[in-house]
């Protein structure tokens, strides 16, 4: 079935609240205006697809102002809810350039010579998370003399960390996209299919279903859909696919990735290519209950601290704790927020998930778990992103959970 | 006709004149939007701008002047050498722009749209015989 692209309002996101919202933390912080690089902040505010290195402009009173790469200029400006005043280009040409296009605007056309300027810098796991690289600081701290830059990117974490239902409602439409794609992998190594087959075409079957379903992206930022079999799967987590055949007795680990109105799809699901030994099955009856174990107590209140915990418990009465990664989850939000969990930057091990951040309702993680048997060269991964609730959570992925023997 | 000197008040009505006969609204696609040309580096010294507006197409105010031009949607600085080579064919705008011989300040990717226009209207004041 193809994305439900009709029922807008299903989808809506208040967009303009969200600028209110970032405007007056900013005079909170006395910032003038607010230069954002991060993937995550142009998918929040301009709420289209920007692929291509860019530059948003939020000024303290007033509408943002996007700076992107001009080929893709006039295509944003055809999905974003921004008018053509808004979208800019760059291009390298005098005064056109990076620096020189996002100089003239803050003084020509917003008037601002001097004050505090926020940007976005950090780290990541994630090679294009898109903080403001040196050399960017470097020249635009050249260009704009008068302002004092002050690294701001908690702003937009701040307002992102909630969800609204519009957001959450793309995220199920996500998930239902990705166990399309999980339905067309499972046919396609069944009854012998996986013979032959390598983990990269694995991965492009899976994508062509989900493109099909209404899928944009397999997220490029992390090796597209990652499939491992055999050895890798050891590891506990899947890594971007090789051209390594499947073969029999191995464990299969599939995690797709796809996007439905930024909003980012990503289930894994795991399968033992038959024969399957006792002991992988006994792993496999492990990961599984440890999944549902973690499922079961995510709560508004919880702290990832407080599910680690329960959880290591919960492993060592299965003898399994030796296989069990610490971690229980990763952050998700829009096209480009991928990792974090919360928001503040006062966490004992910067930009690493704090283990004292109470999740509140609303809020979106990815519930995460690697089973690491790797001496075995066994081992399985779970994700699927689930809105927190009072008393429980949603799975926006229905893929039953469960580890299948595939003759 | 002789050549009349580049912005010159002969140019400058001799310029409007022939941009208001030979630019229509059909092929301006009815754009409407406005431009300086900053002028720096002249022969005699001062900045010099060209300003010129279109409103639907049609061409509205166009003026040659000295100091501050009036507020436009496009400001373009270059030398007065630089649009002397433009306007004789010398020099091509796209090439003056990403050798930054040319400095544009206003939106680029709707830049990029109208420069086709552009070109229309430079054709037009090149077709003037100028000396520069």
């Amino acid at each position: 079935m193809a994305a439900d692209n009709t029922n807008n309002e299903r989808y809506a996101v208040d967009v303009q609240q969200r600028i209110k919202d970032i405007q007056a933390l900013m005079r909170e912080r006395e910032i003038d205006v607010y230069l954002g690089t991060r993937i995550r902040t142009m998918s929040f505010i301009v709420d289209a697809f920007v692929p291509w290195r860019s530059y948003l402009v939020i000024p303290a009173e007033g509408l943002p102002t996007i700076f992107t790469f001009v080929i893709d200029a006039d295509r944003l400006l055809s999905e974003t809810w921004m008018d053509e005043d808004h979208v800019r280009g760059y291009f390298g040409a005098g005064g056109a350039d990076q620096i020189e296009a996002v100089q003239f605007f803050i003084e020509d056309e917003l008037g601002i010579r001097k004050g505090r300027l926020g940007y976005e810098t950090g780290m990541a796991t994630y090679t294009a998370e898109g903080w403001m690289t040196h050399y960017e600081f470097e020249q635009y701290s050249e260009a704009l003399p008068g302002f004092e830059f002050v690294n701001a990117h908690d702003i937009v974490d701040h307002v992102s960390l909630i969800k609204d239902e519009g957001t959450i409602n793309r995220f199920r439409e996500a998930g239902r996209i990705v166990d399309e794609g999980h339905k067309a992998a499972r046919a396609a190594v069944e009854n012998g299919g996986w013979k032959g087959m390598t983990e990269t075409e694995l991965g492009g079957i899976a994508a062509l279903a989900m493109r099909r379903a209404g899928s944009v992206s397999e997220w490029n930022f992390a090796g597209l859909n990652e499939i491992s079999s055999g050895w890798r799967t050891g590891l506990g987590a899947c890594t971007p696919p090789t051209t390594k055949e499947f073969a029999a007795g191995e464990p299969l680990m599939f995690d797709l990735h796809g996007m439905f109105k930024l909003a980012l799809g990503d289930h894994s699901h795991n399968y033992l290519l038959a024969p399957a030994t006792e002991r992988q099955r006994w792993h496999a009856d492990n990961f599984v209950a440890c999944v549902q174990f973690v499922a079961d107590n995510y709560r508004a209140g919880a702290t990832p601290g407080d599910l680690i915990t329960q959880l290591g418990e919960f492993a060592e009465e299965r003898n399994c704790s030796d296989f069990i990664l610490p971690g229980v989850e990763h952050g998700i939000g829009l096209f480009g927020d991928e990792w974090r969990v919360g928001a503040s930057m006062d966490v004992p091990i910067p930009y690493w998930t704090d283990p004292e951040h109470t999740y509140q309702e609303n809020e979106m993680v990815i519930l995460a778990m690697q089973y690491a048997a790797k001496e075995e060269d066994v081992g399985f991964r779970y994700e699927n992103p689930i809105v927190i609730l009072k008393d429980g959570c949603e799975l926006t992925s229905k893929y039953p959970l469960a580890i299948e023997e595939i003759e | 006709m002789g050549n009349m000197a580049y912005l010159g008040p002969e140019w400058t009505e001799e310029a409007r004149t022939r941009l208001k006969a030979e630019l229509t609204p059909e092929n301006m696609h009815h754009v409407t939007s406005s431009m300086s040309n900053i002028y720096q580096n002249t022969p005699d010294g001062k900045e010099k701008y060209l300003y010129i507006a279109f409103e639907d197409g049609n061409v509205g105010e166009f003026q040659v002047g000295e100091g501050e031009p009036p507020a436009a949607e496009f400001k373009i600085i270059a030398d007065y050498e630089t649009f002397a080579k433009i306007s004789r064919g010398e020099l091509g705008a796209v090439r003056a722009l990403t050798s930054r011989k040319l400095t544009l300040r206003g939106n680029m990717a709707k830049a990029m749209r109208l420069a086709p226009r552009v070109d229309r209207m430079n054709k037009v004041l090149a077709s003037i015989p100028t000396d520069y």
